[in-house]
């Protein structure tokens, strides 16, 4: 196993109190492989990134238990030295707004070689070198020009490709794409997202891709992990998943969305709002929103119980859910 | 209400240049951004129209020129058989209490020094002939009714509420003047996928309650077809396509559209292998410096040289004219064609058709 994440917890001490972000997280991700990450604002997706990459704010943010094993040693026990080494080279982030990821100061070659200059010590012309090697695999035209630009000189599209020849640039075994293309149009989303998928397979990479978009996930996904609450609900194969979900929330989300024989008709919607994460309800998370919700929900917080090889529903009432009344 | 035929918006020949200058003392204009350059479309009454297109292609200008918050360069907006373009002072006033607008943005639209009852209220103060003001608290707490709040939150301020009940704040506001047309540039865009879908909903009861027009801006094609009756698809400041959402969703023969739908990720894994992308090269020409002929010959991949000669007109293509299929709609291209680019799943196979948990 690439990345095993146990048992991950992780708060933020603020003036109000103490908000759960992350409570409990279990994954795990392969060589060559994608995880979707899927969750709504607030889910504790991006804060999960942030502590397997490394890149928490601490304070106010702070790790309180689990273990990140990468490659079977457990990141958090490492002197932020070696950290450092790993990062980058071992697991690499794509961020979600490249414009604000990139320094406006520097051009886009200096920062791509800078990856070469500190973590491989060369020199500033082989790097120089090396990051029009980069931009041409990401196909940026005229990379031998366009080296020397700066990032407000390129488009949104091409600030994301950058963005992956960044990330790319060490040859990580890993790599977390937290909403890469969300800021993107829908024509141009799909030319990066097929661009990192065709880099994925050639590299053999792993990919924890962070999203809120089902469709993304639908497109690119081998497995998917849904997070509420700072917690993963349902974890699964991609087909699976949508074929008959196993958790009320996962099966609240697919239905919102619209549908080509449902038009005219009311959406389905899941009724009220995500949770303060300094006051999650107790018992399941999810109870004052679900339309199963029992008297044990309110009560009883759910484990994730097996529901098939590989697949995990945090919901008392999974069975009933995956064959629901639609069945 | 169901659509009817009366037309209460008819826009014609709708263009609105920002001119480029240079210097400080002696402007001098270099150039023009063409940020709408012809856009043509009817809104009949009761109807929604969906207006998508990505960004940069003049589609939130659109509504701003509706609003008449930007005067138009060319062309004209007839509300009701009234050309309101060269309206000012008393007349305009009156026409903007018809025509309002629900903002994409619900943190930044709304003042965060207001209560909810001042936002609310706020239009009153500007046509104080809709409410006599010993009304007005009343007829606030009844539109916070309307769209699902508290009415006992009038003096609460946004930042004490969510992003989608900030819209809905934000939607209350729109409808206190009582008006026919509401534009709403992408007003759920910036919601929760959960929430957005309660939005949607409630956009759609208050079209029947009120009796009223849309136009219906976003980049989401799937929710633009949910509620929309007719669909335009803009690029770079033009309507390529425009007809009824099914002929537009199933039947495009514009490039750009069927490139377009064929791009959007569908949320189901069983359709991934079956479906042909068409992944266009480059990116969107800048509104500054337009392709001549067909504006999206850049990046077409049909494109030839007549593209880049004759600019093609917005109107049924040749091939299709006199026939009555669902490809017989309005499509800018020299070279239109039918194209399905979403397979259609054999109904009942998939599973997204539940009526929701429980």
């Amino acid at each position: 196993m690439l990345l095993d994440v146990r048992d991950l917890h992780v708060e933020f001490r603020t003036r109000d109190g103490v908000a759960h972000a992350v409570n409990g997280v279990n994954f795990a991700v392969d060589a060559g492989e994608t995880l979707a990450v899927l969750g709504e604002s607030g889910s504790g997706k991006s804060v999960t990134a942030q502590a397997v990459m490394g890149i928490l704010d601490v304070p106010p943010g702070r790790i309180t238990a689990g273990r990140i094993l990468f490659r079977g040693q457990d990141l958090l026990k490492l002197r932020e030295q070696e950290r450092r080494r790993v990062r980058g080279a071992g697991i690499a982030m794509i961020f979600q707004d490249a414009l604000s990821a990139l320094n406006p100061v520097l051009s886009v070659g200096d920062q791509l070689g800078e990856m070469f200059v500190v973590h491989r010590g060369m020199s500033r012309k082989d790097a120089r070198a090396r990051a029009v090697d980069l931009m041409d695999r990401v196909r940026i035209p005229a990379a031998a020009q366009r080296v020397r630009d700066y990032p407000h000189q390129f488009s949104g599209g091409m600030r994301q490709r950058i963005m992956i020849a960044m990330a790319l640039s060490l040859e990580p075994a890993l790599i977390i794409a937290d909403e890469p293309t969300t800021a993107l149009d829908v024509t141009v989303q799909a030319q990066v997202m097929e661009l990192l998928a065709e880099l994925q397979r050639e590299y053999r990479m792993g990919l924890i891709l962070i999203t809120h978009d089902l469709g993304v996930v639908a497109d690119v996904a081998d497995r998917i992990a849904v997070m509420y609450a700072g917690k993963i609900v349902e974890s699964a194969p991609v087909r699976d998943l949508y074929k008959a979900p196993a958790h009320p929330y996962t099966r609240g989300l697919l239905d919102s969305v619209p549908r080509l024989d449902r038009k005219g008709q009311e959406l389905y919607a899941i009724k009220g709002l995500p949770p303060n994460l300094m006051r999650v309800p107790p018992g399941c998370s999810f109870h004052p929103r679900c339309p199963m919700a029992q008297d044990v929900c309110r009560t009883d917080e759910p484990p994730l119980y097996p529901v098939s090889d590989g697949r995990g529903s945090a919901c008392h009432f999974w069975r009933e859910c995956l064959h629901g009344p639609d069945h | 209400m169901a659509p009817t035929t009366e037309p209460i918006l008819e826009v014609s020949g709708l263009v609105k240049h920002y001119p480029l200058t240079r210097g400080v003392l002696f402007k001098k204009q270099i150039g023009a951004v063409k940020a709408v350059d012809g856009v043509d479309f009817t809104l009949h009454r009761g109807e929604t129209l969906g207006i998508v297109g990505e960004s940069g292609c003049g589609k939130s200008t659109v509504a701003k020129l509706l609003c008449s918050l930007e005067r138009p360069t060319a062309g004209s907006i007839r509300f009701k058989g009234e050309d309101i373009t060269g309206l000012s002072g008393r007349a305009l006033k009156a026409v903007r209490r018809n025509i309002q607008m629900v903002f994409q943005d619900p943190y930044t639209s709304l003042n965060p020094r207001m209560t909810v009852g001042d936002i609310v209220g706020e239009p009153y103060d500007i046509h104080p002939e809709a409410a006599p003001k010993g009304e007005r608290r009343r007829r606030v707490q009844e539109l916070l009714d309307v769209v699902g709040l508290d009415p006992d939150y009038v003096n609460r301020y946004p930042h004490q509420f969510s992003g989608g009940q900030r819209q809905r704040i934000g939607i209350a506001r729109g409808l206190a003047l009582r008006p026919e047309v509401i534009v709403a540039d992408e007003p759920v865009s910036a919601l929760d996928v959960s929430v957005q879908a309660q939005v949607i909903n409630l956009l759609d009861r208050l079209q029947s309650e009120f009796d009223l027009s849309y136009v219906f801006i976003a980049h989401d094609l799937s929710i633009v077809r949910h509620i929309s009756d007719r669909v335009g698809v803009m690029y770079l400041g033009r309507i390529v396509e425009i007809g009824r959402d099914a002929e537009i969703y199933d039947h495009p023969t514009h490039p750009y559209t069927q490139a377009l739908l064929s791009a959007v990720p569908v949320p189901d894994p069983e359709a991934r292998a079956q479906r042909e992308r068409i992944i266009l090269t480059g990116d969107v020409p800048s509104p500054t410096a337009i392709p001549s002929g067909c504006r999206f010959r850049t990046r077409c991949w049909k494109a030839q040289r007549r593209c880049a000669q004759e600019v093609p007109a917005l109107a049924v293509p040749e091939a299709f004219r006199g026939t009555a299929g669902p490809a017989a709609h309005a499509s800018a291209c020299h070279f239109a064609q039918e194209a399905a680019p979403v397979p259609p799943a054999p109904p009942g196979e998939r599973r997204l058709n539940g009526n929701g948990p429980g």
